[in-house]
Parts: structure tokens; C-alpha cells; sequence
């Protein structure tokens, strides 16, 4: 198995839009060793997004190859690459993304859900990772009942359940205030530790410091890997 | 993992509780209409089959109208001479036929010493001859039939109350019967007629009030009266038959009318030039009733199932909104590892819940409600009075209804749930993440 848990090369994808095509990545070849903590940063429109995506196996490349865990995802169909999102990627989003309706604990479980197993197994493994945010005592809420610090370690907690290898954080802190914020990222980093590639994607500045490494995007290339 | 969609998708609807009481209102409504529409339909015509089938199968009623395939009778000429009366007995496939006259009446008295009692106006009399009782399956509960030519008469339980619950006209009881000539004749009750719960043809004429004999009553009532006739002859509007068996009522049908229309007889000589000859059969009323009955049903469901469909629009209007309201949590399960068939199914099993709990919901309150509508249609009846107030509708439910309502219910959960379901199902994570 390669070094790399994401290997990029000459990844292209175009967006069809009217008549004009639009280039939001163009020929990016990007190598991200198991267990790196990036941040891929870029004004808007830089192509960031569209990159994460891409890595998220939320969308597919127009053309050149990606290989996320071993798996070449320009080839796979919409549910084999919604069974690799699930089983290799944890996402972290800015707005949290929780389900309103559903309580704290099975948010959690959410991801196990769609890949099966017994609710038991379910139930114990949201448990330990609800204990594992600080959280034991909110199983039961909602997330409207809960403060946006709350949420997002709710929503980590989610991102962990299917155990990836590659946490993908889009603006994690946008919505917190700066205090909160640390914790959160001092909890990605904790997580990094642990082994897991994480993948940042930010405008603040003040995040490149938990990383060791940083990929500046620039109109659809990457300008800048420090 | 369906049971895992299945409870997420109930876990939905109890977070959405009044939208989705709502929309379960739209279906239970209409499957409890279709219920309560198919089974009051479904009483009424059971009620008129089980009145009409108790009179007998091989009668029939002969007189004048407007022939063809949807013969309808008149009840103006007076055709049929006593003559008539004994050919017809005669023919092959004939049983036994009476006459039948209608003699209207002004009031009925009674004298009891020095006391006089008069009845409202307004009762009418049927002359015919003792078979009249044969042909529609009536009884006698005391006494005995008139004799032809005797001033006697029979009564119905009704008439014999007629001057009062505490004074009812006892066997052996003389009355006088003033006729709307101003004639007044003096009559024997000998027989008071069993109550019969039954619908009869008779009935439908009218109230069953008296039967007379034809001689002394009919006969000299009518010949004062009728200038259309040139002889002075007793003839009546309307005769009543009953065919040998139900296998040769057609034959019967066929005999007297060719009988009737053929020179030999003296009701083609009276007969108005426009009319025809008629001959109603039992069986053919029961045939006519149950085209008027599922005409009035086929329309009453048919409004029934407008409301199903307005339940069932119910049902995708709400589905889209709840899809387009949720398409960043639609986003956010596919990021987290939802196939598109998990979205499709998760939609489809909330409304094929609705639909179902809807269509069962319908059908216990339809068949609660039906009881109602048949407990109401009854009292209509009673106060109608007349002809129908013998007897009262029985519920019956028409149970195939009770399979379709609650399988409408639920493929109407599938069909109004499956494109917004496709909806979500279809969606672009990416784009739907993106979604404010």
C-alpha cells in the first residue's frame, strides 16, 4: 500500500456552465502522506472547494486520476462512492450539519446506518465517541438544544463513527467564536495524533499553525505547498 | 437497514406532527368516504333487492303505456274487461292473473250506536278478485277473504286503526265507504291483512289500505263514469299475473301480449291508438332497480374517489416541500455515506406510512360512519312514509371496498410519494450541501 492516502495527478474538472466552460481545477497533482494534518487555503473561487469535493468523493473529476485509500474513485459508480464516502471520509462542515429531528446519540450513528450492522453495535460504538467529544451527558438532545460548540463536537463525533482515515473540515470554526474555535481545532489535532489524515479547508490564517502543512489554491492550481 | 429508513422516516413524521396530521386527514377522509359511500349504496340496494325478491319472482303487471325496451306504464286508460281477465287465466304459461281497480275514496265511517266516526280523506280502495292475495304473497291474520258480489272487505292493520289505536275495526265490523261520487256503501269487515314488512308492487301503488271485491264496488262505480267506452262494460287500468314458474315468465310475457294485441281481445278494441300493450315483470323491475342503483353509485364513488385523489395530491404537495426544506440534510446523509436508494426509500416509506396509516384510519372511521349514514337514511324513510316505511335498511358492508380503500391508501402514499422521493433521490450532494 502507497505512502499516500491521497494521490492526485493531473486532475482537471470543468464546470459546464451555459456555453462558457468554466476551469475550477486545472491540472492539479497533489500527494497527501497517511496521518498529515493540511490546510488547503485560497480566496474564493480559488478552486478549494471544488478540490474538497473531489477528495470528498462528492463529485468526480473531468478528467486525470484520484486515488483516496486505494481506491481509484474516477471510475466508480454514484454507490460504490457513496459507500467509499461513508466508510473513508468523516466530514466536518462550517453550518455543523446535524439532523434537527433526530437526538444527539443517533446523529452519531447516523454514517453506521447507511453501511449497516446491528443497532447494538450502533449504539455503543455513538456511546464511546459521545464520551470521546465530552458529550455522555447530551445523548438525548437535539441539536437545537445544544450551542454551536456543542454541535460541531456533536458532528465530529459523527465524522469518526464509520472510523476513516481522512477527516475532511470545511471551515470548522467559521461559525464560533474564537475561544471555541481552539477547542475544536485542538480536537482535530487531537485526532491527528491519533493517526488520522485531516484536510482543513480555510480562509483564517490564524489555523495554519495546527497544521504541517499548508497548500495555497490560486485559480484553479495549487500556487503555493509549504 | 430498511427497518433503520423505516424508523428515521417515523422519527420525521413525529418531529413534524401537525404536517403530518394533516395530510393523514386528507387521506382518511377520503377512504372513509369511499367506505361510507359504497356502504350506504350497498345497503340501500341489498334493502330494495331483499323487498323486492320477497313478492314473487313470476309476477308481473300488465296494462297500457309505451312499449319497447324500457317499457313504462300508464295508469290512465281503462282497458281490460273482465273478459280479458279469464283469457289470460287461460293462457299456457299464466298461473293465475286478478284484476285491479282503484277505487278512490272521499272518507270512511263508522256508527256505533249514537257515536259516528269519520276518517280523514284521502284512503283508497283496490277492487280485484281473492287471487290478488296469492299474486302478492299477502296473508291474512284474522278472518277470512271477501266473496265476489258481498258487501265485504279486507283491511290492513293501518286502516283498521283508522279511528284511533283504542278503537280498532274488529271482523264482523260494518263500515261505510263514501267514494269520491258521493256514494256511500255499506261494507263487512271479514278479514284484517297480516303487516307485511314487505315491499310489494302493491305497495308501491300505494298504501295497502282496502281490498274489495270488484262486484258490487268497482263495477257499478265504473260503469256510471267512463264516457270513453261505448258499451257500458267493467274494465280496469291494470291487471296483475303470476307466470306458471320463473322459467316461463317470458313465455307469459309473450302469451298475454300477443293475446292482447291480437283481435280477440276486448282491450285492444278500448286501447288509446298511441299506446302499447305492457307487460312488467318482476324480474325485470329487479333488473331496471339495480341499473338505477349502480348509476347512483358508480357517480357517488366516482366523487368518492375525486376526494382519494385530492388526499393523495395532499400527499406530494407536502412531500415536495418537506423534500426542498430538507435538501441540506439531504446533502449532508450523502456526504456521510447515503446511497441514492437510502434517500428514495427514506421519502417513499414516509408517505407509504401516511397512506397506510391513512387508509386504515379511513376504513375503521367510513365503517363506524357508515353506521351512521344508514341509521339516518333510516329515519329519512320512516318520515317519508308510504311505500318504503315497511322494513328498514340493513347495514351492509361490501367488504371488497374495505381491500381497495386501504390498498388505495397505500399505493396512493407510493404514486404521490415516489417523485419527490426521485426528487431528493436525484439530487447533486455538492449542490445540495451548498443549499440556504
Amino acid at each position: 500500500m502507497s505512502e499516500y492516502v491521497i494521490d492526485i495527478d493531473s486532475l482537471t474538472k470543468i464546470y459546464k456552465t451555459g456555453k462558457t466552460d468554466f476551469k475550477a481545477l486545472n491540472n492539479v497533482n497533489l500527494k497527501i502522506r497517511k496521518g498529515d494534518f493540511v490546510a488547503i487555503m485560497g480566496p474564493s473561487g480559488s478552486g478549494k472547494s471544488t478540490l474538497m469535493n473531489i477528495i470528498g468523493c462528492l463529485d468526480r473529476p473531468t478528467s486525470g486520476t484520484i486515488i483516496v485509500d486505494g481506491e481509484n474513485i474516477s471510475t466508480v459508480s454514484d454507490n460504490q462512492l457513496a459507500e467509499i464516502r461513508g466508510k473513508k471520509i468523516g466530514f466536518i462542515f462550517q453550518k455543523f450539519n446535524l439532523m434537527p429531528t433526530m437526538s444527539a446519540l443517533k446523529n452519531i450513528a447516523l454514517p453506521m446506518v447507511f453501511l449497516g450492522g446491528t443497532k447494538a453495535d450502533r449504539d455503543r460504538r455513538a456511546a464511546d465517541l459521545l464520551a470521546k467529544v465530552g458529550l455522555t451527558n447530551w445523548a438525548t438532545h437535539r441539536p437545537s438544544e445544544l450551542s454551536g460548540g456543542q454541535q460541531q463536537r456533536i458532528a465530529i463525533a459523527r465524522a469518526l463513527s464509520n472510523n476513516p482515515s481522512i477527516i475532511l473540515a470545511d471551515e470548522p470554526t467559521g461559525n464560533l467564536d474564537t475561544k471555541t474555535g481552539e477547542q475544536i481545532m485542538e480536537l482535530l489535532v487531537a485526532l491527528n495524533q491519533e493517526g488520522k489524515t485531516i484536510l482543513l479547508v480555510t480562509h483564517a490564517n490564524a489555523l495554519k499553525r495546527f497544521s504541517n502543512r499548508v497548500i495555497n489554491m490560486l485559480d484553479g492550481e495549487v500556487s503555493e505547498d509549504t | 437497514m430498511i427497518r433503520d429508513i423505516l424508523v428515521m422516516g417515523l422519527d420525521t413524521m413525529k418531529s413534524y406532527k401537525i404536517r403530518t396530521f394533516l395530510t393523514l386527514i386528507g387521506v382518511i377522509i377520503g377512504v372513509a368516504s369511499v367506505i361510507m359511500v359504497t356502504t350506504a349504496g350497498n345497503s340501500v340496494s341489498s334493502f330494495i333487492a331483499e323487498q323486492w325478491n320477497l313478492f314473487n319472482p313470476t309476477g308481473m303487471v300488465i296494462g297500457t303505456g309505451t312499449g319497447g325496451a324500457t317499457p313504462q306504464l300508464s295508469i290512465r286508460s281503462v282497458v281490460f274487461t273482465t273478459n280479458d281477465v279469464e283469457n289470460i287465466q287461460h293462457l299456457p304459461s299464466i298461473k293465475i292473473v286478478a284484476p285491479l281497480g282503484i277505487v278512490p275514496l272521499n272518507k270512511i265511517l263508522k256508527r256505533d250506536g249514537f257515536l259516528k266516526w269519520e276518517s280523514r280523506p284521502g284512503e283508497a280502495m283496490y277492487a280485484s278478485t281473492p287471487a290478488l292475495l296469492e299474486i302478492l304473497n299477502l296473508e291474512l291474520s284474522e278472518g277470512k277473504m271477501f266473496e265476489e258480489g258481498k258487501n265485504e272487505v279486507v283491511i290492513s292493520k293501518n286502516v283498521a286503526e283508522v279511528f284511533g289505536k283504542d278503537k280498532p275495526l274488529k271482523i264482523g265490523d260494518t263500515i261505510y265507504l263514501r267514494r269520491v261520487d258521493g256514494k256511500t256503501l255499506e261494507a263487512k269487515v271479514v278479514g284484517i291483512l297480516k303487516e307485511s314488512s314487505t315491499l310489494s308492487m302493491f305497495n308501491t301503488l300505494s298504501t295497502p289500505g282496502i281490498i274489495c271485491p270488484t262486484k258490487p264496488y268497482y263495477s257499478s262505480y265504473f260503469g256510471s263514469n267512463v264516457g270513453t267506452l261505448l258499451k257500458r262494460v267493467v274494465a280496469y287500468t291494470v291487471l296483475l299475473a303470476e307466470a306458471t314458474d320463473t322459467k316461463h315468465v317470458e313465455d307469459a310475457q309473450n302469451q298475454i301480449l300477443k293475446y292482447l294485441d291480437g283481435t280477440g281481445s276486448d282491450a285492444s278494441q278500448y286501447k288509446d291508438q298511441n299506446s302499447d300493450f305492457v307487460v312488467i315483470t318482476q324480474q325485470y323491475i329487479l333488473v331496471r332497480i339495480d341499473q338505477v342503483m349502480s348509476v347512483i353509485r358508480t357517480y357517488i364513488t366516482a366523487i368518492a374517489l375525486i376526494s382519494l385523489l385530492i388526499g393523495a395530491i395532499g400527499i406530494a404537495n407536502i412531500m415536495f416541500a418537506t423534500v426542498t426544506e430538507r435538501t441540506r440534510e439531504i446533502g449532508t446523509m450523502m456526504a456521510i455515506g447515503a446511497k441514492r436508494r437510502d434517500i428514495l426509500q427514506l421519502f417513499l416509506y414516509q408517505s407509504m406510512i401516511i397512506g397506510f396509516i391513512g387508509g386504515l384510519t379511513g376504513c375503521i372511521l367510513g365503517a363506524s360512519g357508515s353506521w351512521f349514514v344508514v341509521d339516518l337514511l333510516n329515519k329519512n324513510i320512516q318520515n317519508l312514509g308510504g311505500a318504503f316505511s315497511a322494513g328498514s335498511i340493513k347495514l351492509t358492508y361490501a367488504p371488497e371496498w374495505f381491500l381497495i380503500a386501504s390498498i388505495v391508501g397505500i399505493l396512493i402514499g407510493i404514486v404521490a410519494g415516489v417523485l419527490p422521493a426521485r426528487k431528493a433521490a436525484k439530487m447533486d450532494p455538492v449542490v445540495a450541501l451548498r443549499y440556504e
